[in-house]
Order: structure tokens, then C-alpha cells, then sequence
């Protein structure tokens, strides 16, 4: 069966000790049986090391950051398209998809084609609304509270017991076993991420995630559960395995049908000593440990793409458990003329 | 007792829980046990076993193999009912 050729264009080549889901996703398609597939690469930063890895990429663009405006960004989409047309625009930045989101009609009339959440998904599972979001679809959650000032600090202590967990409403999480580590963190959080600051219940267990895609519709398309193996300082898995876990699944499936989840997801939960799950947070989009689901037998990013060519996808219901994954750091040497190309025209 | 239908028990000693993504070693004579274990074989069955193939008395089996059947335990490699029902 001779492969459809289709350009993609991906965010997130940040392969870094935090790494962006970019390069991994990239790998994916191109393991697609389905679809012969041309890259863009769309980078923030001109060290991006996806930027400088032979043969991952066809072309690159560097697009402004969000903050500096929606427009800006879209604009700037739309520019790159116009140069060298892209069917499919997948973003991996949960600072990113907001602006996606919010232009995805613009977009499709362009002809570039998103497969994200809806707005009201996205806003929903917001770190610092989970409390609400596991009344409302029946999953335990950590307790939490939202910090707008530091003065608000002493109101933890009659709440919770320490340690707690301080976290941006993005990214970054710290354990802080006292108040002054909570006015540490809060404040590199809050410099980082901006207000609030969410102090969560520290939940004793074992952290586990699942990779998933929901199709608007309720139903899982793909799901894998894994758990981190290695863990670096900024708790990001450096080494994972897949599970075979039935509650997990379970979960997954519950949420998706109850949210009619659009897009890739990632469910990070506590399992307890009791055997319970707390989900401690949503991850909108495909996480950086999705090579993982597509060598266990699921590939997602492949899915998402179908999804978002409007194409059916039959739910994927079996992938191997026990396959794992070890990242590693690998050093590319580089010409100074490519960061040169880069760094002075924005596209290579 | 028996070994949780999610673990995979290799003939060189490794010990693999695909629910937990745990896995753990055990030595030749961990290995015996485990897979008697995991045979169904009694307690009584085990112990004779053990006894006559080895030179070790009746108090120092029944000290060893509950503090390794406590061990695989806590790491849900088993599961039990009720902890003084050996089966």
C-alpha cells in the first residue's frame, strides 16, 4: 500500500533535561505505515536541539511566544503556510495551545488542520480548578488551594499538614516541608508562571501516568499506562515502563467519555500503598514520553493526525506492557553557519 | 496465597510486575520458592520439599520462608486473604 504523503508541522523541539514532546512525535510519524510524512519544525529558540538533528526536519521556522500576542503568533503560522503549506499544525506547549485553540476556525480556514481540546476542556482541568473537576467527573484529587500573595502563606498550616506540594498554574512543582520553603517556591513559581500559586495535599504513593487520545466524540482511542523508572531533579522521567493496569485504563476511559476529551492527553495520578488513585493534574496535549506508547504498540501522534484529517480511527485496545524507555544525552556538533542561518533569517 | 496473575517470573531469577512496573532478582532458592508458589503447592508440600533437599531444621524453614513470603507480599508479587492461611 503506497503511503500518503503529508507535510506536518510540529512545536516542542526543546529536547532538553525538560524536554518538549516535539522530537519524539516527529519520530512517530515517521513510523507511520499510513503516511509518508514532510516536517516543519516550528522552534521559539534558536538552541532548540531538534533545530540541528540530521534528518528530522525538512524545513524550520522560528515563531514568536505566545506572550507576545495571539495574533502575533498566528500571523506567523500563517506566513510559514503560505511559504510551505502544512496540513496538520501539532503544538506541545501548554502555553501555546490556548492561542490554537482560540484560532482553530482561522486556521482550518487556511487549510491547516489542529486536533486540540476544546477551550472549555482545556479551562476546566486548569490546575487550579481541580478540586471541581474531580467532584464533577468522580476521581479523588489532592486538596488544594490557590495562592494570590504571599500573605495568603499562613493559611496553610490549618489546612494541611506538611509537606505540600507548591505549583505553577504551567509547570514546575516543589515539595515544601515548611513555610519558609513555601515562600521559596512560591516565589519561583510565581515569578515564572505568574499567579496563583497552587499548594496542593502531598498524597504518599507511587506516581503514575497515562498517555491518551480521546476523539471529541467519548471515546479512547489510544490509551497506555507507564510508570517513571528515573526521575530527574525537575521530575521529568528520564526512564519509564508500561503497565498493565486495568484501574488505570479504567480511569482514562471514564474521564474521556465523561469529557468527550479532543487530543492527546496525559493523566499523572498517585497510586497510594491502598491502591488508590489521586489524579494530581492534566496534561492537554502528548506528553515527551509518547515514543513509549508507539514502541508498546499505540502510535498516537499517527492517530491524532487521522483525527484531525477527519479520518475514523478504531480505538487501539491492546499495546505491550513491560516495554520501557531510557532517554539519554547525545551531543551534536554543529556548524556555526546553521545557528548562523537560524539566528539571522528565523528559518532554515 | 498465590502470585498475582500480572507477574512474570524468568527461570535466571527475575521478577517482573507489568501492574507496578517493579521488578526485583531473587537468588536460586527465592526463585524455588516463587514457583512453587505459583504452582498452588501447600504449605506442608513446600516445607517437605525443602527439607529433604536441603540440611535445615523445621524452626529455621518456617522463619525463612515467612519472612520472604512477607517480603513478595509487600511487594504485591502475591496476594492472600487472610495472612495465617497459607495455600
Amino acid at each position: 500500500m503506497s503511503k500518503t504523503k503529508i507535510t506536518i508541522a510540529v512545536t516542542g523541539l526543546n529536547n532538553t533535561d525538560n524536554p518538549g514532546p516535539g522530537v519524539p512525535v516527529i519520530r512517530s510519524l515517521k513510523e507511520s505505515t499510513e503516511f509518508e510524512v514532510r516536517i516543519i519544525g516550528l522552534v521559539y529558540e534558536t538552541l532548540e536541539p531538534g533545530i540541528y538533528m540530521e534528518g528530522l526536519c525538512d524545513r524550520i521556522f522560528q515563531i514568536p511566544y505566545p506572550s507576545a500576542g495571539s495574533d502575533e503568533l498566528i500571523d506567523r503560522i500563517e506566513e510559514i503556510h503560505r511559504r510551505e503549506p502544512f496540513d496538520v499544525l501539532i503544538p506541545n506547549f501548554d502555553a501555546e495551545l490556548f492561542s490554537f485553540m482560540k484560532n482553530e476556525d482561522r486556521l482550518l480556514k487556511s487549510g491547516i488542520h489542529t486536533f486540540l481540546p476544546t477551550i472549555k476542556q482545556f479551562q476546566e482541568r486548569d490546575k487550579d480548578k481541580l478540586p471541581e473537576y474531580g467532584e464533577k467527573y468522580g476521581i479523588k484529587v489532592p486538596a488544594s488551594i490557590n495562592l494570590g500573595s504571599q500573605n495568603q502563606i499562613s493559611e496553610i498550616k490549618d489546612k494541611f499538614e506538611y509537606p505540600v506540594m507548591v505549583k505553577g498554574k504551567f509547570y514546575d512543582a516543589y515539595t515544601a516541608y515548611n513555610t519558609e520553603q513555601v515562600k521559596q517556591s512560591f516565589n519561583k513559581v510565581s515569578a515564572k508562571w505568574g499567579l496563583p500559586v497552587i499548594i496542593q495535599e502531598f498524597v504518599k504513593g507511587t506516581e503514575v501516568n497515562v498517555i491518551a487520545l480521546g476523539d471529541g466524540q467519548g471515546n479512547t482511542i489510544a490509551a497506555v499506562p507507564m510508570r517513571k523508572q528515573y526521575i530527574t531533579d525537575k521530575g521529568k522521567a528520564w526512564g519509564g515502563i508500561t503497565l498493565s493496569d486495568d484501574k488505570m485504563l479504567e480511569i482514562t476511559r471514564s474521564l474521556i467519555r465523561q469529557t468527550k476529551w479532543k487530543g492527546g492527553m496525559e493523566l499523572e495520578l498517585i497510586k497510594t500503598v491502598k491502591g488508590e488513585y489521586y489524579l494530581i493534574e492534566i496534561n492537554p496535549r502528548i506528553p515527551a514520553w509518547v515514543y513509549l506508547a508507539v514502541g508498546a504498540g499505540q502510535n498516537i501522534p499517527e492517530a491524532l493526525v487521522k483525527l484531525a484529517l477527519g479520518q475514523e480511527v478504531a480505538p487501539m485496545e491492546s499495546y505491550a506492557f513491560g516495554k520501557m524507555f531510557v532517554r539519554y544525552s547525545y551531543d551534536i556538533i554543529v556548524d556555526l553557519e546553521k545557528f548562523e542561518t537560524i539566528a539571522m533569517n528565523g528559518e532554515i | 496465597m498465590k502470585i498475582t496473575e500480572e507477574v512474570r517470573i524468568s527461570d535466571n531469577g527475575f521478577v517482573f510486575n507489568s501492574r507496578t512496573g517493579d521488578s526485583f532478582n531473587v537468588n536460586p532458592t527465592g526463585l524455588e520458592l516463587t514457583k512453587l508458589i505459583a504452582q498452588g503447592h501447600d504449605f506442608d508440600t513446600i516445607k517437605s520439599l525443602f527439607l529433604e533437599k536441603y540440611e535445615l531444621d523445621d524452626l529455621t524453614f518456617e522463619k525463612d520462608f515467612y519472612e520472604f513470603i512477607a517480603l513478595i507480599k509487600h511487594h504485591q508479587i502475591t496476594s492472600q486473604e487472610d495472612p495465617l492461611d497459607f495455600k
